[in-house]
């Protein structure tokens, strides 16, 4: 009985198997040409929309009249004298403006972290009460637009003798609206760090402070990757500040600096071109070096926000 | 020892750099912002020895004033259109984009670019592309399609130009919101949805939507700050011309205040702008929230 039973049963079986193989080759031949088209659209997508970086990039390394001739195409006869031309000028645009923004931005992240983070520590420590306003009033520099306080800041700064300076802008930097995502990134991810880590430490007889250096700030790591990317690329991009709070005779950090040369330049694409590359450059390749940093920030900032 | 003076004992050291921070913020945000409040009910001015207090006659001639009026017309044609555009076009490109090959990481890194360049580099890379003799009309040229088209030299064209340069940037910064939020959806959602029944319209509005609503939140709210404060890409992509049509009115608070050194009038414009940039931002963020406890 089971023999007769069998056989058709098989037989129906390989007819199926050989029919499932059949479906199975045209579904894999169809996802096949899915995938394909996908990536054609994905790709075509992403090239419109980063054809105007491709321009500026492909242009830097054009001789004048090819740029004239040939916008669209990759460089026929490659140069680099656009480049050459943007790093030697007279007024040293370049060198001193990389120069002036590695300083204002280091500086200003070196002193933003330990005293942003700090206070975020000291905060989270209080009553809820407390911590509430204390927030609130953290809040209010996320939104301020950089136009209503700029004016004021620097009167309070001639006060002390410190406008068009370094110190000035630096100083108002860390004070002023930075300070207030620091602490929001600092705060929120303070909620996650264990409260027996840091009770363990008291229990020792720590001091607050040396709870906060030695604890604290070595758990909140990832939290000072996020303050670090996102200040010194704000910092570094800060057009504004330093245009009105250095003015012209103190030199210029290397955004406001290529502002400044614009006018000049307006008819000579390939020097334009050649100086915005090379101020470009820091930021993208710092973007690139941390990128896996920059989306996790992004994303804990979107969380928390 | 007490423990009153324990307690202070030990805070000592965290407690000072605490205070550090407080007082800095206080003397570069909080003062300045009350600052500003009292100076717009003054007519202040460098050029003026001894200010007055005028009351509200800064925000009466505000309201009267044509050019604030303009001011604000664009900003919130920028603001509408970036929010909008940037959020809807963002989402498709993650969409499109969330895989994890290297040929679609290659492409993602390249679409975030434009988020960490400044406003005054993608104000140059845009301008060299749409000004009279800019290579989109250099293009024109050369394919003999006539004498190309003055992008900026209408307040009509030029309006339009600043909302897509100002979506390129945003566009960016939302791709990448919205991918690391589709990165978290867990694979288990679709296929249940799946098993249900569920088509792929239902799947992104049931399952994908839900999921990435808190990324929905910060990508508006961002792009809505970012479009009030708008300034330096204006500055440098059109100058605010032609015939002031471009100007936000965060320009035309950095205007009135430094190059017609008006404080008192630019005080009361800024915070005007302060008030409603808080008033959306809470606005949009609650109404979003909700959205995001519903589901």
């Amino acid at each position: 009985m089971t023999a007769i039973e069998d056989r058709p049963t098989t037989r129906a079986m390989l007819a199926q198997s050989s029919d499932a193989a059949s479906r199975t080759a045209a579904r894999e031949a169809s996802n096949r040409v899915k995938r394909a088209s996908r990536a054609t659209l994905a790709w075509l997508a992403t090239i419109v929309f980063v054809l105007p970086i491709y321009l500026a990039v492909s242009n830097t390394f054009k001789p004048r009249q090819e740029i004239l001739d040939n916008p669209l195409g990759l460089p026929i006869n490659p140069t680099l004298e656009n480049l050459a031309k943007a790093w030697g000028r007279d007024d040293h645009l370049i060198q001193n403006g990389l120069l002036n923004s590695l300083l204002v931005t280091a500086l200003t992240v070196v002193l933003i972290i330990p005293i942003s983070s700090a206070v975020s520590f000291w905060i989270s420590e209080r009553t809820p009460k407390v911590k509430g306003v204390l927030l609130a009033i953290f809040a209010l520099g996320l939104m301020i637009p950089p136009q209503v306080v700029l004016q004021p800041i620097i009167e309070i700064l001639q006060v002390v003798h410190l406008d068009h300076s370094y110190p000035g802008l630096i100083l108002q930097n860390v004070g002023g609206g930075l300070m207030s995502f620091a602490v929001f990134v600092y705060v929120g991810f303070l909620r996650t760090v264990p409260k027996e880590i840091i009770e363990a430490a008291r229990v020792d007889g720590a001091s607050e402070f040396r709870t906060w250096w030695a604890v604290v700030f070595p758990l909140v790591r990832p939290a000072t990757a996020t303050v670090g990317i996102f200040i010194g690329l704000w910092v570094w991009n800060d057009f504004l500040n330093p245009v009105y709070i250095l003015g012209a005779l103190q030199g210029q950090t290397i955004t406001a600096g290529i502002y400044a040369s614009l006018g000049t330049y307006s008819s000579d694409y390939g020097q334009l071109f050649g100086i915005m590359f090379l101020a470009a450059l820091v930021p993208i390749v710092g973007y690139l070096a941390t990128q896996r940093e920059f989306i996790a920030g992004l994303m804990s900032g979107a969380a928390k926000g | 020892m007490s423990r009153r003076s324990e307690s202070f004992r030990r805070s000592l050291g965290l407690a000072p750099l605490a205070w550090l921070a407080f007082a800095m913020y206080a003397v570069f945000l909080v003062y300045p912002l009350l600052y500003s409040v009292w100076q717009s009910f003054t007519n202040r001015s460098p050029l003026r020895l001894k200010p007055i207090f005028v009351g509200f006659d800064n925000y009466t001639e505000m309201f009267a004033d044509d050019r604030f009026w303009m001011s604000l017309k664009l900003t919130l044609i920028v603001t509408v259109f970036v929010t909008v555009v940037s959020n809807v076009i963002g989402l498709l490109f993650a969409m499109l984009l969330n895989k994890n090959t290297a040929n679609y990481r290659l492409m993602r890194t390249l679409v975030f670019i434009p988020q960490v360049l400044s406003g005054v580099i993608v104000g140059i890379i845009w301008n060299s592309m749409v000004t009279q003799n800019g290579l989109i009309n250099v293009v024109i040229r050369n394919l003999g399609l006539g004498q190309g088209v003055g992008w900026v030299g209408t307040p009509e064209l030029a309006t339009m130009v600043v909302c897509i340069v100002v979506s390129w940037m945003t566009i960016a910064f939302c791709t990448v919101v919205y991918t690391a939020s589709l990165q978290s959806v867990p694979a288990e959602l679709y296929e249940a949805a799946r098993v249900d029944g569920a088509g792929a319209i239902s799947r992104f509005r049931n399952v994908t939507i839900p999921m990435i609503a808190p990324g929905v939140t910060i990508s508006v709210t961002l792009c809505m700050i970012t479009s009030l404060k708008l300034y330096d890409v204006l500055a440098v992509l059109t100058g605010g011309g032609p015939s002031n049509s471009t100007k936000s009115t965060a320009f035309y608070v950095i205007e009135t205040a430094f190059s017609t050194n008006r404080f008192g009038y630019a005080s009361a414009i800024a915070i005007f702008l302060l008030a409603l940039t808080a008033v959306l931002s809470y606005i949009t963020s609650g109404l979003l929230r909700r959205r995001e406890a519903h589901l």
